[in-house]
């Protein structure tokens, strides 16, 4: 999920670092407005701790891989989407400072990816889902449910990056996407998986940490119901854009994933690797195949652009909490 | 947790090592762009580039062994995004793309892996910050970077504790289950330590506003 | 000591303190106890018993000062000022607070920075800070360090350096919680030879009995958030019935008569 330098064009890193910059300078301002004192030790303690928890790896099936925690809808749901945005941003800062992950002029790309995309909009479908999962397991539940949506999102919006950058104007990238959306719903389940039972940690021992906005919003219902359904459309739109392809005729699509998943073991972490098995492409020999691919790929941007605007509305109907609750008392 | 592991050469006392930190940080950052911004077909130029960025990697006494590692574990990963555009068309074209961000990928990794290690984290911060970086975002990373030996540290002690208590290898999900309670012990730890520390920067004052020494 | 002067005086006031944490628990109960200037005081009582929360009552972390809780504020009196939200920060200039963990304490990346931090907050001019940094560094004796990375330094110089981060903000008592804990000998007779030198009033909260009955000329026995006993150390720590009721037992330098 790191991008690396080179791969986008200048242009495009140039406008994700603004973009960047200004959601993290807007979540700053938020987060100032609330707990001004607060905001240093408490997002800065989370960037140590998702950073600590990136490190622990997580066995898959095929042994030399190992998945890790992301920990955007994470660092969300405890501090809120603010603070949520601002942690990734550190740590994302702090793992090219330190050791060369990720690529400088991609920062910003990364920051925009996985802390707005991520983060923001990963708790645009939380807030959303919590209105209609009561309790300690609809937290869970509902944050579960943003974790696989937000490392999609974060996907998605890789591929229109990478579509703008140029290559998208001569070259078919289909194929490309499909494969992205396909693998990074697999990526997404296991983010889901450990955000769940790490939450799941969290709600039964210090029910206290969970984030609880204290908007005046919440006092209507009106504005909370049309929230609820941005939500539930970008809901189905995702699940429409990313499980279609399953359900479709083309079944053998998961069959396909997993025989590559398999020859990857000996690479890397990132998708695209996958491209180098020897499965033949049958590019050209079957036009609907190629189709049920383009949907993916439309879906997967047009599902990413419902979660930003989901995130923004969610931005602009979130009044500035007066203070945090009492979450947790010096020792 | 010792303090460099992570970027294990970056306290050397080369050349390297003494140029201006903010000099270092904008060359870096022209050689990814001269690399981004030069087509493939000037190849020549990206080979000097490597040249040189070889060159100052031996100047600082970045060990062959140490880069040879770091780009084992990069290059299947900007391979797969290279390879990614041929494979989309049949790999019968876009080779040319594929080669030029593997050129790109390669040259501009090198130079932010000299960076990182010829220059410590807290130098890094203040170039950032004299070149712009705000305020509250410099003193949340040096906080953070401050408190990430100290949250490594109690994980380190959980997981002794936890092996020394575990006699039997058990299932696929059950170890997820059991590291994921890992990280969620460490965050309620985390986050009481934030709370406890948030009080002490109170007790001295401390009301938001960042003052320092500078 | 001028008892007639000072007992008007106190620089520690604190007068039926209650308190319940968020979860409803009991944690303090009618708290009431004065301190003179230049008084080290002692707090002892088993583990749970509510020293630390009283501790954190007295310059303003709790009761939840930033959530505006008011009720409680004024049982607090430092320098005859209310611990109440208005006067947070005369509050908290006058009391200095020593955590128990170092790593709670110093945050700042180099050992200046972070003694600096406390003198920086109370507005003081950057000549002033760094003749306080120095004057403290030195104090604690850890004057070579202070260029120093804060990740470098031994659990003893962590602990020092944060005592020095407190002590520059000039403050009139001194809250130290579990100040020897994890210490060897050597830093621990350190340590307490540091307090002894300092003129401001302490209140030092521990389960060392024996630093207590070397330092303090009095000691407060807190048990189940109640006062159980006001006093000179060597005498309540002779009663055997009163130490072992409250979870304590009799140090065995008096035990053996060796005071």
């Amino acid at each position: 999920m790191h991008i690396p330098d080179g791969i986008l064009s200048p242009e495009v890193c140039g406008s994700m670092a603004l973009a960047a910059a200004g959601a993290v300078g807007y979540s700053l301002h938020q987060l100032k407005q609330t707990v001004s004192t607060k905001t240093i030790p408490l997002t800065g303690m989370m960037g140590a701790l998702v950073f600590a928890g990136q490190m622990i790896n997580f066995p898959l099936v095929v042994a030399p891989v190992s998945g890790h925690l992301l920990g955007g809808v994470l660092a969300s749901v405890i501090l809120g989407p603010w603070a949520g945005c601002l942690v990734i941003a550190l740590v994302l800062t702090v793992q090219w400072a330190l050791f060369a992950d990720g690529g400088m002029l991609a920062l910003g790309v990364n920051i925009f990816n996985m802390g707005v995309v991520g983060a923001w909009g990963g708790y645009a479908v939380y807030a959303g889902l919590r209105r209609h999962l009561q309790g300690p397991q609809g937290t869970v539940a509902a944050a579960v449910i943003a974790s696989w949506l937000s490392v999609l999102a974060a996907s998605s919006m890789f591929c229109v990056e990478f579509a703008f950058s140029g290559y998208g104007r001569t070259y078919d990238l289909t194929n490309l996407f499909a494969l992205m959306a396909t693998f990074h719903s697999l990526i997404g389940i296991g983010e889901g998986l450990i955000t769940g039972f790490v939450l799941s940690v969290v709600v039964k021992l210090r029910p206290d940490l969970i984030y609880q906005p204290q908007d005046a919003a919440t006092a209507s219902p009106a504005i909370s119901t049309s929230r609820a359904i941005t939500v539930g459309v970008v809901l189905a739109l995702a699940v429409a854009g990313f499980l279609a392809p399953f359900a479709s005729e083309y079944s053998d699509g998961l069959e396909a994933v997993a025989e590559r998943m398999s020859f990857d073991s000996l690479a890397a972490t990132d998708p695209t690797v996958l491209v180098l098995d020897d499965y033949e492409v049958p590019i050209g020999e079957n036009p609907s195949w190629l189709w049920s691919k383009l949907s993916v790929s439309i879906a997967g941007v047009g599902g990413t652009l419902a979660v930003l605007a989901a995130a923004l509305l969610l931005g602009r109907g979130l009044k500035p909490p007066a203070s945090r609750t009492g979450a947790g008392h010096a020792a | 947790m010792p303090r460099d592991f992570l970027d294990p050469f970056s306290r050397g006392s080369t050349i390297c090592h003494r140029l201006p930190d903010r000099l270092k940080l904008i060359m870096v950052l022209a050689v990814i762009v001269a690399a981004m911004l030069v087509p493939a077909a000037y190849w020549p130029v990206h080979g000097c580039l490597a040249a040189a960025l070889f060159l100052a990697m031996s100047i600082a006494g970045i060990p062959l062994r140490y880069l040879l590692v770091r780009l084992l574990f990069f290059l299947p990963m900007i391979l797969g995004l290279a390879i990614a555009v041929p494979a989309s068309n049949g790999f019968a074209r876009g080779w040319d793309v594929a080669l030029t961000v593997l050129m790109r990928g390669t040259l501009s990794f090198m130079g932010v892996l000299w960076l990182v290690n010829t220059t410590p984290f807290d130098r890094l911060l203040v170039a950032m910050r004299r070149l712009g970086l705000p305020q509250t975002l410099a003193a949340i990373l040096s906080f953070m970077y401050r408190y990430i030996f100290v949250v490594f540290d109690e994980l380190q002690r959980m997981r002794e504790a936890r092996r020394a208590r575990s006699f039997t290898r058990r299932g696929f999900f059950a170890a997820w289950q059991s590291n994921a309670q890992l990280i969620g012990m460490l965050l309620i730890r985390s986050m009481d330590r934030a709370e406890r520390v948030h009080g002490a920067m109170c007790a001295r004052g401390f009301d938001g506003e960042i003052r320092t020494l500078e | 000591m001028s008892s007639t002067v000072s007992a008007q005086n106190p620089v520690l006031r604190v007068a039926k303190l209650s308190y319940r944490y968020p979860s409803g628990q009991l944690a303090l109960k009618d708290i009431s106890f004065d301190v003179q200037p230049g008084d080290r005081v002692g707090l002892v009582g088993p583990n749970g018993a509510g020293k630390t929360t009283l501790l954190l009552h007295l310059n303003g972390l709790l009761p939840g000062a930033d959530a505006g809780v008011e009720e409680n504020a004024s049982a607090v009196e430092v320098c005859g000022l209310p611990a109440t939200q208005a006067h947070l920060r005369e509050i908290r200039k006058q009391v200095g607070f020593l955590f128990q963990d170092p790593d709670d304490q110093l945050f700042c990346p180099t050992v200046r920075e972070d003694v600096a931090f406390g003198p920086l907050n109370l507005g003081l001019s950057k000549e002033e800070v760094l003749r306080r940094v120095e004057e403290q560094l030195a104090a604690v004796g850890l004057s070579e360090i202070e260029s120093r990375n804060t990740l470098q330094l031994s659990y003893g110089e962590r602990k020092r350096v944060c005592l020095a981060g407190v002590l520059a903000c000039d403050p009139q008592v001194l809250a130290l919680d579990e100040p020897t804990s994890n210490l060897d000998p050597r830093a621990r007779r350190g340590f307490m030879n540091l307090l002894e030198q300092f003129p401001a009033a302490q209140i030092i909260a521990s389960h060392d009995l024996e630093l207590i009955l070397d330092l303090c000329s009095r000691v407060l026995v807190l048990d189940q958030g109640r006062l159980q006993a006001d006093g000179a150390p060597e005498v309540i720590f002779a009663n055997q019935r009163l130490m072992e009721l409250h979870g304590l037992e009799v140090p065995l330098s008096i035990r053996y008569g060796q005071r």
